[in-house]
């Protein structure tokens, strides 16, 4: 295709896959001289864990990925997102071995790019301690390096794996004591959403096309798959590029290095002390297994005591399964479309600390003034939109009639994560308000309230 | 007929430090004295119970017996097997473990209540605090006011092996010392500020660390070259005189130790590697750099500069001690009892000090600089002539080098400014205000003006403690310490109708509702006149003002839980260097 030809339309594509993401950007090229080029695709996200009530959700998903081949008349894809590792954002690239999965026809629309974190390179998944000539001048402590950041990954979500056979055991103690269900289910839900990838929704990501591992500024060519487009990659930072926020507030320069690898050691502890729990449970021994224990009864001065404690262990669950969600949500790609003058921004589940880099730079700053579309961070959670970002759009207008006016698209499902009672429920209602007052808020839950696949959003270039 | 004594003590064996420190291949281990009791199994006694409950497996593992302290038998049911050659059942025998927190936070609660005089309370309702050992997987361990309990976890260290908190001596007497803490000042739990939230971590450091150097056979191996080879020469009498310079203590007793356990530890106490003794090390600054420098606005990390002042005036001082020893000697080498000895004593005198200090310490909104102040206060009333070892100023200059110096502005020595307002005692009765809060509010009531107290506020006396202490004279003198509050909520809009107006934070809703603290401590002397009253008013524009800005930044007014279990969701913020970024969220 001639590098000179643009798109002249664009419709965004957000599919009802209840609380997930998947949006399909369809590029039109009508003056392209190939009738395969007039149309080009992006699949951003591909994911689902939990679908409105009466929605069957395998059903539903492998109708997104019909339609998502349907749409690609020519059987192609040009790009395929996957914003970071978690299920609501991947599941629907598993394939199975009998080649019938979503993901087996995400496959066949041979995707040109696929762009991940930087976090999912699989060269960076056996780390090695650094070595002597990587070490920082004058410092005593061994920077980790992002191979190491990237195992880390892997505990959280080994831990997150573990920590649901502990919480079975919590949810039943505490429901026999007439407790709220509340905490357990957020546990259960963030576990189960942190534990490791499905394998072959990874092995999938990783071998459909050419694979781009990004991060901040990484120079994501799409002159040839996507003419007239321009891709700026404003997250997530790597390490060395996250050490430099770290370094404006520090007195000590290592400090960010140190913190870093005692949240490497923590969550290596975690993982492993979880894995001793449940190697525990598996083989019906105890940390002790030679000390006398108590069978069937507790004597009556420890109950009230034990039932805090188990309330207390699952507090302490939901503080670590928030904490592994958010490290998580923060290693998403931030992308920002440049595009007949219109710029949309995708910046997945990312939380002020991956933007934080982006937003320190000026000419970044300068980019997200006239951001046209803004898909809302994490289904709208109440940290997702982090409020320096918001405060830089300048096309947020009070009034629904201003021309140019922003547009804000949320993939949501009300009910499935947190509660309005501590500011934790998704959407968040001061959110939402804040959006729906100053931009054309438009959500997911529309196609669902109509029963539709999917919401079309037309951009006029 | 009256018989005679009964025991007063009992001697229970410990892990001196934590099972990685070994003295030829051996676990070391240490007696301690507690305060006598007939002990039910759990241990279960008069103040401590432990239930050793496993939250991570459901398992609740049973206790063993205790024999009577009548019965002449050995009290200690460890004792023979901790002497055997190799003691490596220690890490496998809870019921050991059960003994071992029993044994340290029962040895921390003695050594409160003998630097006060007087019986100390918990933090909450209830005579007994409850202590888990092995509370659950992870590596964390906290004191949690809601649950009435101290609680420890194992995990898997980097080794591989399975350590345990509840046998790190520095972790359960920390711990301990926030329930007590809590005890003594229950508002210093509330959201205030880094330097409060700082000074429990800090403090519970102190008391930690200080509290090694009474178990004199610990420090006598720590200063022996090499204890840690395993066929070492015979331990000496005799000590070099260079491996007791300032820095070499440092790194023998201090440092030396952090070399061995610090790394397992690091995920416990939520810190970078062993930063609990690398405290001592922290560079100097100037005042004011504390509240530009963001990693000192979190909790642990400000803490350090209290752990910090008072242990290198520690050093100082015992260093002080060891000059007078040296003079006059010729050989280079001191006696390694001695050296022990005054180590003890400087520690001893510092800690009942630092302790002592909390009487004279404000009751809400703790600064440093307050704590210097009550620190000076308290070393004076108790040893009112200071050029012995020069204690007070040591303190001082060590303080100062962490840019803190003392509240107390006017006096000349940094110690707080007796109470020189015309107060009125006709209407209130001596002996009641002794004990008696209704009292003591009747004087406070009565005398509001003078003490300057905000008249729209909530007012409470929330203690009233007696104090009794050996004066300089040998006598016995009984003060009494009694403790009010004030409290305002009122919506934030209404904030700039004090004056001068309090500064409400940028983004926080005029409508929402604040809390602001204000109290002080009144010092009764033995004839009830009151002889000081540290208080911070609760409209000192000076502090409310950068309170509120911190609170509202880092979400104190945005999460409904963040109260709750305060210790645990420290050390775990902590250990992953979270901070709370309020501003940003909706």
């Amino acid at each position: 295709m001639p590098g000179k030809i643009r798109p002249s339309n664009l419709t965004i594509r957000a599919y009802q896959v209840g609380f997930g993401d998947c949006f399909l950007l369809s590029f039109g090229y009508p003056e392209a001289e190939n009738e395969s080029d007039r149309e080009r695709h992006v699949l951003i996200d591909y994911g689902s864990t939990g679908m409105p009530a009466g929605i069957d959700s395998a059903a539903q998903m492998m109708s997104v990925a019909n339609d998502i081949k349907q749409r690609c008349e020519k059987g192609k894809l040009a790009m395929v997102v996957a914003t970071h590792r978690h299920k609501d954002h991947i599941s629907g690239f598993t394939t199975k071995k009998d080649g019938s999965g979503t993901g087996d026809i995400i496959r066949s629309l041979k995707p040109d790019m696929v762009v991940q974190p930087w976090t999912e390179d699989p060269l960076l998944e056996d780390p090695q301690p650094a070595k002597p000539d990587e070490k920082r001048a004058g410092s005593p402590v061994l920077p980790v390096t992002n191979a190491q950041f990237v195992s880390t990954l892997a505990d959280m979500n080994s831990l997150a794996g573990t920590m649901r056979t502990e919480m079975a055991r919590l949810r039943l103690a505490i429901s026999s004591k007439g407790l709220s269900d509340d905490v357990a289910d957020e546990i259960e839900f963030l576990s189960e959403d942190n534990s490791l990838p499905n394998r072959m929704a990874v092995a999938n990501l990783a071998s459909m096309g050419k694979n781009h591992y990004v991060n901040f500024g990484y120079d994501l060519d799409v002159s040839a798959t996507l003419p007239g487009v321009k891709i700026h990659v404003l997250g997530p930072p790597t390490l060395e590029q996250h050490s430099e926020i770290q370094k404006q507030k520090s007195r000590d320069e290592n400090e960010f290095w140190m913190l870093q690898g005692a949240a490497r050691s923590f969550w290596k502890m975690q993982a492993a002390s979880s894995e001793l729990i449940a190697g525990c449970a598996k083989s019906n021994t105890r940390l002790f297994p030679d000390a006398d224990v108590y069978e069937g009864y507790f004597p009556s001065n420890n109950r009230w005591f034990i039932r805090r404690l188990d309330e207390l262990r699952t507090e302490q669950l939901l503080g670590l399964v928030r904490m592994l969600d958010k490290s998580m949500n923060n290693t998403s790609v931030i992308l920002l479309f440049e595009v007949g003058g219109k710029k949309l921004l995708f910046p997945g589940d990312a939380q002020i600390e991956n933007w934080e880099f982006a937003l320190g730079k000026k000419e970044v700053q300068d980019l997200l003034k006239d951001v046209t579309v803004y898909k809302v961070g994490h289904h709208g959670s109440r940290n997702a939109t982090p409020k320096s970002l918001w405060n830089r759009f300048g096309h947020k207008d009070k009034s629904d009639s201003a021309t140019g006016r922003l547009m804000t698209l949320n993939s949501t499902m009300k009910g499935k994560h947190g509660h309005s009672k501590n500011n934790s429920e998704v959407p968040r209602t001061t959110l939402v308000k804040e959006l729906s007052n100053f931009s054309d808020y438009r959500s997911t839950e529309e196609a669902a309230k109509n029963k539709e696949l999917f919401l079309d959003i037309p951009i006029h270039l | 007929m009256i018989s005679h004594a009964t025991p007063r003590t009992r001697r229970l064996t410990i892990v001196a430090q934590d099972p990685s420190v070994r003295v030829n291949g051996k676990i070391l281990t240490t007696e301690v004295d507690l305060p006598a009791e007939e002990i039910a199994p759990g241990p279960r006694g008069y103040r401590v119970q432990v239930v050793d409950y496993d939250t991570s497996s459901g398992f609740l593992y049973q206790p063993r017996d205790y024999p009577s302290l009548e019965s002449g038998a050995s009290a200690d049911p460890f004792k023979r097997d901790a002497d055997k050659p190799n003691n490596d059942w220690i890490l496998t025998e809870p019921r050991f473990h059960q003994q071992n927190v029993y044994a340290i936070v029962m040895k921390t609660l003695a050594r409160f209540e003998f630097a006060l005089g007087r019986r100390i309370s918990w933090g909450f309702r209830g005579h007994q605090i409850s202590v888990a050992p092995h509370a659950f997987a992870d590596a964390n361990a906290f004191y949690s006011k809601e649950d009435q309990a101290l609680v420890f976890g194992y995990f898997k260290g980097t080794s591989g092996e399975t350590i345990y908190s509840c046998l790190s001596h520095d972790v359960v007497a920390h711990e301990t010392t926030h329930a007590l803490l809590d005890g003594l000042r229950n508002r210093y739990t509330d959201p205030s500020s880094p330097e409060q939230a700082g000074f429990h971590e800090g403090f519970s450091d102190v008391v930690a660390l200080l509290s090694v150097f009474s178990l004199k056979d610990v420090i006598g191996t720590l200063l022996q070259p090499d204890f840690k080879q395993k066929d070492r020469p015979a331990e000496s009498d005799l000590i070099d005189s260079d491996r007791l310079k300032i820095d070499e203590l440092k790194k023998s007793v201090l440092l030396g130790l952090a070399e061995q356990m610090g790394q397992e530890m690091l995920g416990v106490r939520g810190d970078r590697a062993d930063a609990l003794r690398r405290s001592v090390m922290l560079e100097n600054f100037s005042p004011g750099d504390v509240d530009r420098i963001e990693e000192f606005q979190e909790p642990h990390r400000r803490g350090e500069i209290l752990v910090a002042a008072i242990l290198n005036a520690f050093l100082q001082v015992w260093r002080a001690r060891l000059d007078r020893l040296e003079r006059g000697r010729r050989s280079g080498k001191l006696d390694l009892h001695l050296v022990v000895e005054h180590g003890a004593e400087a520690a001893d005198h510092l800690l009942t000090i630092a302790i002592r200090a909390l009487d004279y310490a404000p009751a809400t909104d703790l600064q440093f600089s307050d704590y210097l102040s009550a620190l000076i206060t308290a070393d004076k009333e108790l040893v009112p002539d200071d050029t012995r070892y020069n204690y007070r100023k040591i303190l001082l200059n060590s303080f100062a080098a962490y840019g803190v110096t003392p509240a107390s502005e006017n006096s000349p020595d940094g110690s707080w400014e007796t109470c020189d307002a015309r107060l009125t005692y006709d209407r209130s009765h001596f002996e009641s205000m002794m004990r008696d809060p209704d009292e003591v509010f009747r004087f406070i009531w009565e005398n509001r003006e003078a003490l300057d107290l905000h008249d729209q506020a909530y007012t409470k006396v929330i203690s009233v403690r007696p104090c009794l202490r050996i004066g300089p004279d040998g006598f016995a003198l009984r003060e009494t310490v009694a403790e009010y509050i004030q409290m305002m909520t009122i919506q934030a809009q209404e904030l700039q109708y004090f004056d001068p107006p309090i500064g409400k934070p940028d983004g926080l809703s005029a409508d929402r509702e604040v809390t602001i603290y204000g109290g002080g401590a009144l010092i009764f002397d033995e004839y009830g006149r009151m002889k000081y009253h540290i208080n911070n008013r609760i409209d000192n524009v000076a502090r409310q003002t950068p309170r509120l800005k911190y609170l509202w930044k880092y979400g104190y007014f945005d999460d409904v839980n963040m109260a709750q279990n305060a210790f645990a969701r420290l050390h775990l913020n902590r250990a992953l260097n979270q901070r709370s970024r309020n501003a940003e969220v909706f």
